[in-house]
């Protein structure tokens, strides 16, 4: 062709930044309706569930130890997990897999050609975003459950350093748990299948392992249960007073020496390592498959 | 500018492109012809990145795709018109991708009023008609003011309107000295806006050529004269050398002579004439011949005889 030195366009602009990537998640999960409903729920329940929880008068008051009161009160705001878990899942399922399920993908990885950035961007601002609005569904539960609690005659000690640390352990079970079912997202790339296979590991496992340890002593069957994030969880946010409030007066029954008794630490750093194991898996899919 | 060497990708046995190479320059529309699944968007998919080649590479304005530190301001890519969350609106779609590389909201507004969604934008994009969808995937083409620009089907679910505007704007864009790269299944649409074409059929690059070139293999224009004296036209174009056939009794179509020499001839006898079209009809005869064996999804023909 007769190419008489055509003038080239020179582009101007920012570069693509990690703080930007942040910002865009940010959008993302901001601009869709059912993180406002998820994370509404999320809050109803838990401050609903605590309220109704202190309030229930079946308690043996009169003969509970102190330590027993302290894991009343956080039995109380720790029950709704159960509930929040799921919710918390579903969420993090339709914020990552929703991208493949309407094509938006394609969009993020033009914007973030580099694709890891964009799923360790989204997967940090999800937990952020969690990780506070649990925290206010939980900072907002515990005054009322205080309060309703001390209404039918029990009292709450707030100096018990391990009451506190059960509270943090709910938000922290909800931030992991979260990052588990996106990563699961992340991997299966659809929605339907995300929620079903973040919603079987929640609430389904939990029930095959009951019926599997009915019909067998086995103590490795036990042990592979308490590996599973709701069991984690529970451990995470567990009061040492716990005993006491089950079974008030009677002595703490001796656990076989090969079951694993997990402390909430070690809780914790398993639920990371199920979230750190699942991120490398996200994240090698997503450099090698197609998009 | 946009160049692929021997660039391959297949799926499993099935070779959807086969080692193509080729340039788009910067200050031209070039467009990308074939059609369906010749593999115009598998090759589109490859140079942003979406797809890994099975072999030979692409890059864009010098680099692989993913390897730009801008890669908004680089390329806008409109693949998939439909690649947007159908819960969000118009706008914060924009805004979703202007924030990752620190692009200011009023230039999000202005791509916005450059593409016509100004009443839509703070609609759920879910409500849009495919019209609108394109529009607004056009927007977030533009939105980093883009070197490159590469767009499967630009126009596809425009109104007349918008493939006017779409036409006019792509060929100011190149003139600023930008790539344009689009992709279209239809030559006629191709004939107004590039100056270049590759054409792709099966995976390979069948004709890489100017646009004059692909018409001059066409083996001419066709002129189409609306005229009340047919008979005694038929007769003097004719003697010109023209060949004709006639579809209506004021119509003729006229190969072999140029619209202004028919001009020059009808009024030296004065004949009148009410229309003096030179069509592309020419073009898809040339197109069509072109990828006759190369289209994959045959009507009715059968494959047995063909050498390939």
């Amino acid at each position: 062709m007769s190419s008489t030195a055509t003038k080239v366009f020179t582009p101007s602009g920012h570069d693509l930044g990690f703080g930007g990537i942040l910002w865009s998640e940010w959008v993302k999960l901001r601009s869709i309706r059912s993180t406002w409903w998820l994370y509404g729920m999320l809050v109803a329940v838990t401050v609903g569930l605590g309220a109704q929880m202190s309030s229930s008068h079946g308690y043996n008051n009169e003969e509970l130890e102190p330590e027993g009161v302290q894991a009343l009160g956080v039995f109380a705001t720790t029950v709704s997990t159960d509930f929040t878990g799921l919710i918390v899942s579903v969420l993090a399922v339709l914020f990552i897999a929703g991208e493949y399920g309407s094509g938006m993908i394609s969009t993020t990885l033009t914007s973030v050609p580099r694709r890891l950035p964009a799923l360790l961007g989204k997967a940090l601002v999800f937990a952020v975003a969690t990780f506070a609005v649990s925290a206010v569904a939980v900072a907002i539960a515990i005054p009322l459950s205080v309060a309703v609690l001390s209404g039918t005659g029990i009292d709450i000690d707030l100096g018990d350093p391990l009451y506190w640390r059960a509270q943090l352990g709910v938000v922290l079970y909800l931030v992991l748990t979260g990052l588990i079912a996106f990563e699961i997202g992340a991997i299966l790339r659809s929605t339907a299948g995300g929620i079903a296979v973040a919603l079987g590991l929640l609430l389904a496992a939990p029930i095959a392992f009951g019926l599997l340890t009915l019909g067998s002593s086995q103590v490795w069957i036990q042990n592979v249960q308490a590996l599973l994030p709701t069991e984690l969880g529970k451990a995470l946010f567990s009061h040492p007073g716990r005993w006491e409030l089950i079974a008030p007066g009677m002595p703490m029954e001796q656990a076989p020496a090969e079951l694993w008794v997990l402390e909430p630490w070690q809780a914790g750093f398993l639920l990371l390592a199920w979230v750190i194991a699942l991120l490398a898996v996200a994240a090698t899919l997503l450099k090698r498959r197609d998009a | 500018m946009i160049e692929a060497h021997s660039l391959t990708k297949r799926y499993g046995a099935k070779t959807a492109v086969d080692a193509i190479s080729f340039t788009a320059r910067p200050g031209l529309v070039t467009g990308f012809l074939g059609p369906n699944g010749a593999g115009k968007s598998t090759t589109m998919r490859m140079i942003v990145g979406f797809d890994r080649p099975s072999s030979g590479s692409v890059t864009v304005n010098g680099k692989p795709y993913a390897e730009h530190r801008a890669p908004r301001h680089q390329v806008g890519a409109l693949l998939d018109a439909k690649a947007v969350h159908a819960g969000r609106s118009a706008r914060n779609h924009l805004l979703t991708i202007a924030t990752t590389h620190r692009i200011g909201t009023k230039r999000v507004d202005e791509v916005i009023g450059m593409t016509g969604l100004e009443s839509v934008a703070r609609k759920r994009v879910g409500g849009f008609s495919l019209g609108m969808g394109q529009r607004l995937g056009l927007a977030v083409a533009l939105l980093g003011n883009p070197a490159t620009l590469i767009l499967d089907e630009p126009v596809n679910g425009l109104d007349p309107e918008g493939v006017a505007w779409v036409r006019v704007f792509l060929r100011s864009l190149a003139a600023e000295g930008r790539t344009v790269f689009l992709s279209s299944h239809l030559m006629s649409e191709m004939a107004q806006t590039a100056d270049h074409i590759i054409v792709l059929g099966r995976g390979r690059v069948i004709a890489d050529a100017p646009v004059g070139d692909i018409l001059a293999r066409a083996g001419g224009d066709i002129v189409r004269v609306r005229s009340p004296e047919v008979v005694r036209l038929t007769a003097i174009l004719t003697a010109e050398g023209g060949a004709m056939t006639s579809a209506e009794p004021d119509l003729l179509s006229v190969a072999g002579i140029s619209a202004r020499r028919i001009a020059e001839l009808a009024a030296g006898a004065g004949i009148a004439v009410y229309e003096l079209t030179p069509i592309a009809g020419s073009l898809e005869d040339a197109y069509m011949s072109l990828t006759r064996s190369e289209v994959e999804y045959q009507t009715t023909q059968s494959r047995a005889g063909e050498n390939r």
